[in-house]
């Protein structure tokens, strides 16, 4: 097998966590290899501005890992889940390539979820320990919009100026401020003016499909070419089969397998894993040893466990007036009204909602057909000229991001029939929507067509519900004690004193508000420790 | 991996069969030309095919499908929803990649187009105080006890 000269940093996955860390250790002077199963993305070739943008999302540029199937991907069984429920992206940039770039944050009370709703686990952490951290990484990611949210508390404001909301998000609001609800203008990772190497936003709103500005805050973008400036040796191809130990049962490196086939070992001090909610589990599941039969770090049991994935609705109205429908797509505005628990509603905890336009013509067609009530009517033949007509141009929709509480029983394991394409085990899903989840989408999704309604809606429906949001949270979970949490506060393995995870699987809950944001900060904060503590750190000889 | 350079190519029954069940889910009316009209059986359904040619069985088997037009795409929605729905989505898919097309439904150009935000855009589009009644009610986050 061959070996590489050791690393101080050993980084796993080179998505928005990994960035993150890599970026701030590399300017800090530390020698940080970072393996990545997945390759570059030539944003030449995102389907963003060419004629076949809304097709290519359905199987090349979809969410999904096993429509994909490209060589990065390692297949997601999710025969044992109600339906497909995970999504991500396998490559430099990670998830963020296919992200919406909305960037809300959780609000104070979501850190102490157990005390103020009796639900659940309170975080080891509060959100004003981390607000330092989401303003650095605001900087960061190129986040653009307006201060002064009354959702939250006081703070810096976004670093770049907000993107217009245009005539869809003013509609919208309009139709909030009749009914006395909650709105503001989208936050979003996405330059509304130049930026470091992210370009100004030029409102394709393909955003999901990649951005083929370099405007949106993709970690392929913003973090890596500058973490290679600073030093970072980032090897693509790159899957990682196993976390080692030395005598000692210190992280001394990973096995990876190449693109041809070839094992090879990469030495370091210090182990960072950054491979998001399924791909950290997984690999942590794999490097079973004498001291961890169980897998590496998971004394607690609760490596892949407690799942959570935000599943997703929309709502969406038809309108007679005709709208922009510009990117991007992100968000325009964004309303926190039924965010905060409220129990006289039959659930706990909340939801965000955003409001986006879909751009193009294929999507109206989907909502025709899938749409709730609206799906079972007659589109195709006769009726379809004049639907698509009334549709394009003229169709407003929120999008709500459901939060799901931890529970053991969904989980990540290792599938013990499927393999990728080297051989190691498949991941697998179990996870199973609770009745608290069923409950928190049908509100918000009522609550939501009301609010397209008050916005002068000449018919609103259910577009899609319990869908997939690519947010995968909580598979080793942050706390105080070793018991009942697999990293502690700074995201170091209770286990192995120089491993860390930094991605979403340390999620102790997993807010209502698109995540990345957080990772992001969490790994910011992790990462600075990391500087802070180089010399009381215990390392691999 | 799918490779799209493997997916066959139509042949000219096959396609003057794909124009007569594409005129049947999408005629012309209402400013739009019919599906043929937007040539979704030639040059459409082959770049489509290029980009999702995962539904290719289910284009194949649509063709097959018995009866004249109309029969044929009653047989499909009764018989084969699945095909049915992999058969609509990438033909209409086809025919919203057609320019005349997306200019009917009010899309410039062939993709989207760059629009970067204008000076002063953002706040033109806040004016007559939009966001003054969401100011005046004040914070609506919940506060955290000290202790917790």
């Amino acid at each position: 097998m061959a070996k590489h000269e050791k690393a101080e940093v050993l980084v796993v996955g080179a998505g928005a966590s990994g960035g993150v860390v890599a970026k701030h250790l590399s300017e800090h002077g530390f020698k940080v290899v970072v393996l990545e199963q997945g390759g570059w993305v030539n944003q030449g070739e995102l389907p963003g501005n060419h004629p076949e943008y809304e097709l290519a999302t359905a199987q090349k540029w979809s969410a999904d890992p096993n429509t994909r199937a490209s060589d990065a991907d390692y297949p997601v069984d999710q025969t044992d889940s109600q339906a497909p429920v995970v999504q991500m992206y396998n490559g430099v940039g990670g998830s963020t390539i296919m992200f919406a770039a909305v960037w809300p944050r959780p609000t104070p009370g979501d850190f102490h979820v157990r005390t103020l709703d009796g639900v659940a686990d309170d975080w080891p952490l509060t959100y004003q320990e981390l607000l330092p951290y989401y303003e650095a990484v605001d900087v960061e990611f190129g986040v653009s919009g307006l201060g002064g949210n009354p959702a939250y508390p006081p703070g810096a404001a976004p670093p770049l100026p907000p993107l217009p909301i245009g005539t869809t998000g003013r509609k919208l609001a309009e139709g909030m401020n009749k009914l006395g609800w909650h709105w503001w203008p989208g936050v979003n990772a996405i330059a509304s003016k130049a930026h470091g190497d992210q370009e100004q936003c030029e409102r394709f709103g393909t955003c999901v499909a990649g951005c083929p500005a370099g405007a949106k805050g993709s970690t392929d973008v913003t973090h890596w070419p500058a973490a290679i400036r600073s030093g970072v040796r980032l090897v693509t191809g790159a899957r990682v089969k196993e976390v080692t130990l030395d005598e000692q049962g210190l992280a001394n490196g990973a096995i990876y397998i190449d693109r041809d086939g070839n094992e090879q070992f990469q030495p370091a001090s210090i182990v960072v894993m950054a491979s998001n909610g399924v791909g950290t589990p997984r690999i942590l599941l794999m490097s079973q040893s004498q001291r961890f039969p169980d897998g590496l770090a998971n004394s607690s049991g609760l490596v892949g466990k407690r799942l959570m994935l935000h599943p997703c609705a929309t709502a969406a109205g038809i309108f007679d007036e005709e709208f922009d429908e510009l990117g991007p797509s992100g968000q325009k505005i964004g309303s926190m009204q039924f965010y905060e628990s409220d129990a006289s509603r039959g659930f706990l905890r909340g939801a965000y909602w955003t409001m986006y336009d879909g751009i193009g013509p294929h999507l109206h067609m989907l909502r025709h057909t899938l749409g709730e009530g609206i799906g079972s009517e007659p589109f195709w033949g006769a009726p379809f000229p004049a639907a698509m007509k009334a549709a394009a141009h003229h169709t407003l929709m929120w999008g709500i991001v459901a939060e799901d509480l931890p529970e053991e029983h969904n989980k990540v394991t290792l599938d013990p029939h499927k393999t990728d394409s080297d051989g190691l085990p498949a991941a697998k899903i179990t996870y199973t929507m609770s009745d608290n989840t069923h409950k928190l989408i049908d509100f918000h999704c009522q609550r939501a067509m009301e609010s397209l309604d008050a916005a002068g809606a000449k018919r609103s429906f259910v577009f899609l519900r319990d869908v997939p949001s690519g947010h995968l949270l909580g598979t080793a979970r942050m706390g105080n004690d070793p018991g009942s949490s697999v990293v502690d506060r700074w995201g170091r393995s209770h286990d192995v004193p120089n491993l860390y995870i930094v991605d979403g699987s340390v999620f102790v809950t997993g807010f209502g508000v698109n995540p990345t944001g957080s990772i992001a900060a969490i790994a910011k904060r992790i990462a600075t420790r990391l500087v802070d503590t180089a010399g009381d750190q215990k390392v691999s000889a | 991996m799918n490779n799209p350079n493997k997916i066959k190519r139509l042949d000219n029954a096959q396609r003057e069969r794909l124009a007569n069940l594409a005129d049947e889910l999408m005629p012309a009316g209402a400013g739009l030309p019919s599906a043929s009209e937007a040539d979704v059986h030639q040059n459409w359904i082959d770049l489509a095919l290029d980009v999702v040619p995962m539904m290719a069985p289910a284009l194949q088997v649509a063709l097959e499908a018995p009866g004249e037009p109309a029969e044929a795409i009653e047989w499909l929605q009764r018989e084969q929803p699945d095909v049915f729905m992999a058969f609509s989505f990438i033909l209409s898919g086809a025919y919203f990649m057609h320019p005349r097309v997306r200019q009917a439904l009010g899309y410039q150009g062939l993709a989207v187009e760059e629009n970067p935000p204008l000076e002063g855009e953002a706040e033109y589009y806040l004016e007559d105080e939009l966001l003054e009644p969401v100011l005046a009610r004040g914070a609506i986050y919940r506060q955290v006890p000290e202790s917790s």
